[in-house]
């Protein structure tokens, strides 16, 4: 098999892991802010439902960790494995940022994790709740070293090349790249989004069954709160990260976006078949006159420049870039516009009795995660053909496997994260079915849970 | 002595640390396949829950600690052991799963316990291989690797490696039930213990003793064969092994001491690979100072690094202090 079917064969073997790993941490960083929420008001108030809804969260919380730090570990080592030049390469400035979120993050998770999960009983309330705390911390951590990492590969700065590889000059400026704040940002508060969604969307599921409704209020109420203020905010980093980092550091991905390859467009494109190879559309729709609205030209005569302005081998593939962006664009308009009924129906006192809405919000639960899979293919089939944005081609950074060896190791990856995948949708969902009332709810004295009888695991979580 | 020298004390102790903190966790999950009966499964699974993943940490930091300071080895080693690394990359999947599933999800108790014994011992093995893989040397060009896909095996040396590595976390499992447990489960533990010793010892002289035929491995210049070293290792590996064999049979009276024996087979271990090996990272030729990050990045590394370490020990340390004891005794003390 040639060089370019090793290529292919290792990006799509990171992208599918990268997607895989990215679904857990999109749910469990605001899983686990919620689950500081929801300790905290039980220590304040003393109100068993919060402690219920602690407990429940954390089941779920517990095995999406669980996936999203062994999916994390491949990760890290595919660096090496498979884009060995790369590792090489960028070693002395992302080995190093990597390495701090190891240290400051990854442990902290784990080290708390246990406290949080198998902890009650043992420890009291208030290290509870700092094991919580610590635990929010370190997945915040995490999003913060990760978008540093990917960030200097969209924008890379602070840096002298010696013999190919990169070697750090400033560490201020490979830090706070320049766009590594608002991609922080806009990562962060998506992950905020995409577990409230959940969190909202299984509550609501509670309220169309009429199950646990102290419980399932609670969870809609502050969820669709938190979701009515993050989501405009979210639309306006988004138009910041566009504006002041895309168009302006990327520019090839910002053309590739808009779905244009001529510069005389001066409608909005919603839907594309491009055509790479021959450089046009086979199909398009467009709105007329919209696209140079959009540029704040009223009169309907500005064009949007089209992707033939890059010379034909540093174009990103047009497909995945343009519809990255549209998936994440439109589910951003849905979510606002269910956000809004939510304000709506709470105003008027019928958000607990709307059945329908509450359909609504249950369709809603994978959209945070579709959002973040799409703008994370935007961001990453934007930067190509580069990896390390006009400094390292991927297809040079590629490790000289047998690409057979990638093709098995590609198969066996499918079907286990097929596996994993079902497992957990089984597992969340019988968790869900089971219902938070079937914990216990007084905290169980420390030995109480060990003298069970087997072979009934007597658990605590 | 070079910042780069320095640096590789990190990369000792990130080592160090993952093989006796996961090397126990791995070990009770091969003897958990080797335990037919559901309590004392049950025991084992309890005992891994609450640390797998705290101890799997450190193995994602040795990787970083590689990666950031010495980022040749991971562009040269890692894709010449791809199959072992992805393998046991698979494997731990499988095992951190499966042992979740087993505290929270209630039924199918006999697939997940049999994935995560599977997945400990694959795991185990692939370590001992892929480490062997390395010290057995790589054909490089460049900074390239240029061999095949099971260029590591070296003849099935790796496979002797990979064995080796399964009775040193046999062992250290051994001890840890051992200190954790009683009754039955630490009469047992002592039993395969003592198997594992026997085994280890056998293993560990074979690797050292084909370390050089099996590939191209010539020790580098400045490795002035370091007989001082490989002597205190020596003995150090023969006192922790013989106190080992003795403290399983103590009976229950001094539950600590395998546990301090197994920390004395890795000391002993450790230093006569280090002796071996150092400065060679990657034999035949890549050495500590030619695979080094510059200054900037070593630097960063060591007070970024250096400060977090001894806060990671402390709530490590917290997290054992709070399941502190006995298992067992605690079981005991409340059904009385």
């Amino acid at each position: 098999m040639s060089h370019d079917t090793l290529l292919d064969l290792s990006r799509w073997q990171w992208a599918l892991t990268a997607a895989f790993h990215i679904t857990f941490p999109a749910v469990t960083v605001g899983t686990s802010a919620f689950l500081v929420v929801c300790y905290a008001m039980y220590m304040r108030t003393d109100d068993e439902v919060w402690l219920r809804m602690f407990r429940f969260w954390r089941r779920i919380f517990g095995i999406g960790f669980a996936l999203g730090v062994v999916s994390g570990i491949v990760l890290t080592f595919e660096f090496g494995l498979n884009w060995g030049r790369f590792a090489h390469d960028v070693g002395p400035n992302l080995g190093v940022i990597i390495a701090m979120e190891v240290v400051t993050a990854f442990f902290l998770e784990a080290g708390f994790l246990g406290l949080l999960v198998y902890g009650e009983g043992r420890i009291g309330k208030r290290m509870m709740l700092f094991a919580t705390c610590m635990v929010t911390l370190g997945t915040t951590l995490s999003v913060t070293w990760i978008l540093v990492a990917n960030s200097w590969m969209q924008t890379p700065d602070g840096y002298t090349e010696v013999n190919g590889q990169f070697q750090p000059t400033n560490w201020l400026h490979v830090i706070f790249n320049p766009s590594f704040g608002i991609r922080f940002v806009h990562m962060l508060v998506g992950a905020l989004i995409a577990a409230a969604w959940f969190i909202a969307g299984v509550s609501a599921w509670y309220l169309l069954k009429r199950r646990h409704l102290a419980i399932a209020r609670r969870g809609v109420s502050v969820t669709l709160g938190v979701l009515a203020l993050l989501v405009p905010v979210q639309m306006l980093i988004g138009d910041h990260v566009a504006g002041d980092y895309v168009f302006k550091y990327k520019p090839a991905q910002g053309l590739a976006m808009e779905g244009n390859w001529n510069s005389g467009n001066t409608g909005e494109n919603f839907l594309v078949i491009p055509n790479q190879g021959a450089a046009k559309n086979d199909w398009q729709l467009t709105v007329p006159w919209l696209g140079s609205a959009i540029s704040k030209d009223w009169s309907g005569r500005t064009a949007t420049p089209g992707l033939k302005q890059v010379p034909e081998p540093l174009r990103p593939a047009m497909l995945p870039t343009f519809y990255g962006f549209r998936l994440m664009w439109w589910s951003s308009v849905v979510m606002l516009a269910v956000a809004m009924i939510g304000i709506a129906l709470r105003l008027r006192g019928r958000l607990y009795n709307a059945r329908w809405f509450h359909k609504l919000v249950v369709v809603m639960v994978p959209s945070g995660i579709v959002a973040t899979w799409a703008g994370w293919v935007l961001a990453e089939t934007g930067r190509q053909p580069w990896l390390v944005y006009g400094k390292l081609l991927t297809a040079d950074a590629v490790s000289p496997l047998n690409a057979w060896s990638v093709l098995t190791t590609l198969i066996a990856f499918v079907l286990i994260y097929l596996a994993l995948l079902g497992t957990y949708v089984f597992y969340v969902a019988r968790v869900v079915r089971e219902g938070p009332d079937v914990e216990p709810l007084a905290e169980p004295p420390a030995p109480a849970r060990r003298a069970a009888p087997l072979p009934n695991p007597a658990l605590a979580s | 002595m070079q910042l780069s020298d320095v640096w590789m004390l990190f990369v000792a102790l990130a080592l160090t640390m993952y093989l006796v903190l996961d090397g126990y966790d791995l070990g009770i999950g091969v003897l958990t396949l080797l335990d037919r009966d559901p309590h004392r499964r049950r025991e084992m699974h309890e005992l891994v829950a609450w640390t797998w993943d705290g101890n799997e940490s450190w193995l994602v930091l040795l990787a970083l600690t590689l990666w950031g300071g010495m980022p040749l080895v991971t562009g040269i080693a890692l894709p010449a052991l791809y199959l072992p690394l992805i393998l046991m990359l698979f494997a731990l999947i499988a095992r951190g799963v499966a042992l979740e599933l087993l505290e929270h999800h209630h039924g199918w108790q006999p697939v997940w316990g049999t994935l995560f014994g599977v997945g400990s011992l694959v795991a185990g093995f692939c370590q001992g291989a892929a480490f062997g893989g390395l010290v057995a040397g790589f054909n490089v060009r460049g900074d390239t690797f240029t061999g095949g896909p099971f260029t590591f095996l070296h003849h099935g040396y790796a496979v002797l490696t990979g064995l080796t590595a399964v009775a040193l976390y046999v062992l250290a499992g051994s001890a840890f039930l051992y200190l954790k447990t009683g009754g039955d489960t630490q009469r047992r533990a002592a039993r395969t213990g003592r198997v594992a010793v026997a085994t280890l010892t056998a293993g560990m002289l074979a690797s050292w003793l084909l370390a050089s035929p099996a590939g191209p491995l010539t020790l580098h210049p400045t490795a002035a064969v370091r007989l001082e070293i490989w002597i205190v290792g020596a003995v150090v590996l023969a006192g922790g092994a013989a106190f080992a064999l003795r403290s399983f049979g103590s009976d229950g009276r001094s539950d600590r001491g395998p546990a301090v024996a197994t920390l004395a087979v890795y000391g002993g271990g450790l230093l006569i690979a280090g002796g071996l090996l150092y400065p060679t990272l990657v034999p035949p030729g890549i050495t500590v100072h030619a695979a080094a990050s510059p200054h900037s990045s070593l630097l960063f590394l060591m007070v970024g690094v250096g400060a977090a370490i001894p806060i990671i020990l402390t709530y490590q340390a917290y997290g054992y202090w709070v399941f502190r004891g006995k298992l067992t005794r605690r079981q005991e003390a409340t059904t009385a």
